[in-house]
């Protein structure tokens, strides 16, 4: 069944010389239930853009967005967003930021404290729920961040290059125990990174954008099963072939990409 | 360079703080010399000991309570207003944009004039007593506390909105979970700046015009040429205004220490 579907999402910008610019030209994509898409491309190709649009933060010019075939309009508790820098409030404790989402729904406290200490130990942040936001490492924050996101059950979680702040080993324990939430927790997942190996790792599909104007160049599948070695032969020759891609362009006029 | 250790650095500190002392000492002994051997005129300086002598005097007396307590009422109820007043309508111009576009000339052209001008009108309209001293502190304090409400709230981290939406909260909750403890470090600032500008204000007010008060004192002190009740006068004004700016840390403190280490060190 498809989550979300992007049916020809433009999104134009007027420069200071009132020329219009694509920021992202004609996107097609729909993502199915339970799916690890994730999002890749260089700098300034509209991957945040994207996100944004999908999110309801920002307008397309033209095109929708679909959540379970019903054109969206703005934000949606169905869609959770998790921040580049984890974005928790400096003013509460972790327990306090993680259980934002549900006080703004209106939750009990009672209710709150159950699910929070759930998606607290789902996260692995036990023992840090009193904390402030600046006693926590990098990684420790985004866990938070995620937690918060995770805490108020949306059906689509969209990730804007969650780990592109913290340092490379954390990296990959937080890419590991992203792959542990996701299939325990059965979400749809559409993750946005520069970072090839962690697409290949993730990801079930990976789509590649080009950029000026933003679209979509190529999509990888990913079938393999899990848990995944990174060194894996075939994950190697994915990596490869995305890199062949991104150094040849191929201009895609004519090809559609459906799935 | 070699390494500082702990112990160095304590040792001159030490240092530093005994020729501070001692500087002021220095200071204190030049004072009461200068007037004991007559250098100076005793109409222009007060020797330390007389200032000490009139403080006595005056708390026997109780001459100096009925003025000083007169001040700290005027600051407190001018204070307390401009406060509440201030972060109240700032919440209004944060939650309603609109209404912040409607007023602020109005505001800006207020906030423009002089303060200081207003007092004779002031008095015309609430006579010499207490009311005019208030208002002329609500006009000193009030709209640079709204003001750093308003900006304060306007330096929201984006990604923290973004994060309301998301959320689909609605403008209250925007307003009172993200925007204002955004806020809180600016309205703070505003909050101990205008601590020492409220006391400023009301001694100005009760130096143009008043039957009691911290500022009357000082005009009466001058008028019959009593130096050392002047410099006693200024001293208890200071000490006024640093413990007042105190409270405010440290009831920011107290909101904030468990979020903000950088400001406690």
């Amino acid at each position: 069944m498809p989550t979300i579907e992007l049916r020809h999402i433009t999104k134009e910008y007027e420069n200071i010389d009132e020329e219009q610019t694509y920021a992202l030209h004609d996107i097609n994509l729909t993502v199915q239930d339970g799916e690890f898409v994730c999002v890749l491309g260089p700098s300034g190709c509209g991957k945040s853009t994207l996100l944004e649009i999908t999110a309801g933060l920002l307008s397309q010019t033209s095109g929708e967005v679909l959540l379970d075939q019903v054109p969206q309009a703005g934000t949606s508790r169905d869609i959770g967003v998790v921040f580049q820098d984890s974005a928790l409030f400096p003013w509460r404790s972790i327990r306090r930021n993680i259980e934002f989402g549900l006080e703004i729904a209106g939750f009990s406290r009672e209710e709150r404290r159950n699910k929070v200490q759930k998606t607290i130990e789902l996260v692995g942040l036990a023992g840090f729920e009193d904390k402030y936001p600046h006693q926590l490492s990098g990684g420790m924050r985004q866990r938070a961040g995620l937690a918060r996101t995770l805490v108020a059950d949306p059906r689509v979680i969209l990730m804007d290059e969650p780990f592109s702040a913290v340092d490379h080993l954390t990296r990959l324990t937080l890419q590991d125990e992203m792959i542990r939430i996701w299939e325990k927790e059965k979400k749809t997942i559409f993750f946005i990174t520069h970072d090839v190996a962690e697409a290949v790792y993730l990801a079930t599909r990976i789509v590649l954008l080009s950029p000026r104007p933003g679209r979509i160049q190529q999509i990888f599948d990913v079938p393999f099963e899990r848990p995944r070695n990174r060194n894996d032969m075939e994950l190697l020759s994915i990596v490869e072939k995305i890199y062949m891609a991104i150094n040849n362009p191929v201009q895609s006029h004519d090809t559609e990409y459906f799935i | 360079m070699a390494l500082r250790t702990k112990k160095d650095t304590k040792a001159k500190n030490l240092w530093i703080r005994f020729v501070q002392i001692a500087f002021i000492a220095a200071l204190l002994a030049g004072m009461q010399l200068a007037v004991s051997k007559e250098w100076v005129s005793r109409v222009f300086l007060a020797s330390p000991s007389q200032i000490v002598q009139e403080f006595v005097y005056m708390l026997k007396e109780n001459t100096l309570w009925p003025h000083l307590s007169v001040s700290l009422q005027e600051v407190a109820v001018g204070y307390l207003i401009s406060a509440v007043a201030g972060i109240g309508l700032g919440v209004l111009f944060v939650s309603f944009p609109l209404l912040e576009k409607l007023i602020d000339p109005l505001m800006a052209a207020i906030m423009a004039i002089p303060k200081t001008a207003i007092m004779p009108l002031l008095i015309v309209w609430f006579g010499i007593g207490f009311k005019s001293k208030v208002v002329l502190v609500i006009l000193f304090c009030f709209f640079n506390i709204l003001y750093n409400t308003v900006t304060g709230s306007k330096q929201t981290r984006t990604e923290h909105l973004k994060l309301a939406k998301v959320f689909k909260a609605s403008r209250a909750q925007t307003v009172f979970k993200v925007l204002l403890p955004s806020a809180l470090p600016s309205i703070f600032n505003g909050l101990r700046v205008t601590a020492a500008t409220a006391i400023t204000g009301v001694v100005f007010a009760e130096m143009a015009a008043a039957k009691n008060g911290l500022g009357f004192l000082l005009n009466e002190s001058q008028a019959v040429l009593n130096t050392p009740r002047l410099y006693l006068v200024i001293i208890v004004v200071t000490v006024l205004s640093v413990l007042f700016v105190g409270l405010i840390n440290l009831v920011e403190r107290l909101v904030c220490r468990r979020w903000m280490p950088s400001r406690i060190a």
